[in-house]
């Protein structure tokens, strides 16, 4: 790791290593890979997961293009999710749920949008309603 | 009043018993003298003078009984005054103390408000940004799946084994010869079967945005290469993709 003092193209380079291995963490066979050689297990590996959370703060976080990275990025500090990455079954189900996710995604904003909409507008017929009472 | 003293009641009950005494005297002298006729002037003259004696003190005791009431009631008018007053006291204390608390709530709510315009302050990101970020992850399907996508499409969430070998993560050993390519040399496969879609240099990898933002830095050691950094990298790489279930492993 680079020591306390280091060149700006060796930041930038540390820039752009961190920022493909953050997103590597959206891959749930990587991370049972990870947690398979054991180096979920470590200590210094640990703080480092820590560390990398600075992903989530705006100025950086722009840069991702997967951010489903973060969500995992976020699970991967308990150190229960970090243990039951080791079965090959718990990956195999997170990558199932992910991608299931992915697929309907849009089906579950539209109707999540379509329930919002008929909810304003279950609200909206009793301001006119103020407005008749003069005509009647 | 000293305990020593008598109260003037007392003083008072006593003179009117000598007065009594000496009367009852007298009237026993005049009717004996007049019954025995004889002559008791030195007597009587005394107890004459007694008489006028006691009650001078019992005028003089009764002035004093007439101020000591006065005074009394002064006291007591005093009194009910200072009542009043500490009533009123009190009663603003209590309004006081409402006064207090209410300022203190609503100066308590005002920096919460501050608090909370801070933070929405901090997190405000020009709309413009917003939107072209949502266009970079959704463009790419990274968030969402392509309309078309079938079980068997490789395209993920995440980045593939083949992303990542590409990389500047999966090429730190060679990363002298990387040149524009980022394929290693016994990915000939793969190299022949890339979708047009997918460049070499993937947009996930690279700052494609203005170079000048830099990671945080890190004084401390945390005492292990993250995994990928190590020369091992091709050939935990390519275990990998046997672990994973992915259909994307190019297998024929």
């Amino acid at each position: 790791m680079a020591g306390v003092m280091e060149t700006e193209e060796q930041a930038r380079n540390r820039f752009q290593l961190e920022l493909e291995f953050v997103q590597c963490l959206a891959n749930p066979n990587y991370l049972n890979f990870l947690a398979q050689r054991g180096y979920l297990r470590e200590k210094p590996f640990v703080n480092y997961l820590k560390y990398l959370l600075y992903w989530k703060e705006p100025e950086y976080a722009k840069f991702l293009k997967y951010p489903h990275c973060l969500h995992m990025l976020e699970l991967l500090q308990y150190e229960h999710f970090r243990k039951e990455l080791v079965n090959a079954q718990c990956a195999k189900f997170i990558d199932e749920q992910q991608i299931l996710h992915w697929q309907h995604y849009s089906r579950k904003r539209t109707r999540l949008q379509q329930a919002l909409a008929e909810q304003q507008q279950q609200q909206q017929p009793q301001a006119p309603s103020h407005g008749n009472t003069t005509s009647k | 009043m000293a305990a020593a003293e008598k109260s003037t009641k007392e003083k008072l009950l006593s003179t009117l018993d000598d007065i009594e005494v000496l009367s009852r005297e007298l009237i026993e002298m005049l009717a004996l003298s007049r019954s025995q006729k004889l002559p008791q002037s030195g007597e009587d003259t005394q107890i004459l003078e007694l008489l006028v004696q006691r009650d001078k003190e019992f005028q003089e005791l009764m002035q004093t009984a007439m101020e000591q009431g006065r005074v009394h009631q002064e006291m007591q008018t005093l009194e009910k005054e200072v009542e009043k007053r500490d009533s009123d006291i009190q009663q603003l204390q209590k309004q006081l103390k409402e006064a207090e608390h209410i300022l203190a709530t609503a100066v308590y709510q005002a920096k919460e408000k501050l608090k909370s315009i801070e933070k929405a302050r901090k997190g405000s990101i020009s709309s413009e940004e917003i939107i072209k970020y949502a266009h970079r992850i959704s463009a790419s399907n990274a968030v969402c799946a392509p309309l078309n996508w079938v079980p068997g499409d490789p395209r993920r969430p995440y980045p593939t084994d083949l992303e990542m070998r590409s990389g500047m993560l999966g090429n730190i050993s060679n990363m002298s010869t990387n040149g524009v390519n980022g394929h290693l040399p016994g990915d000939a496969l793969a190299a022949g079967r890339l979708p047009d879609v997918l460049t070499p240099q993937y947009p996930w990898q690279s700052t494609d945005v203005s170079m000048g933002i830099l990671p945080p830095h890190h004084g401390n050691d945390f005492g292990l290469e993250p995994p990928g950094h190590n020369k091992e990298n091709e050939d935990d790489v390519e275990a990998m993709s046997t672990d994973s279930s992915s259909s994307s492993s190019d297998s024929d």
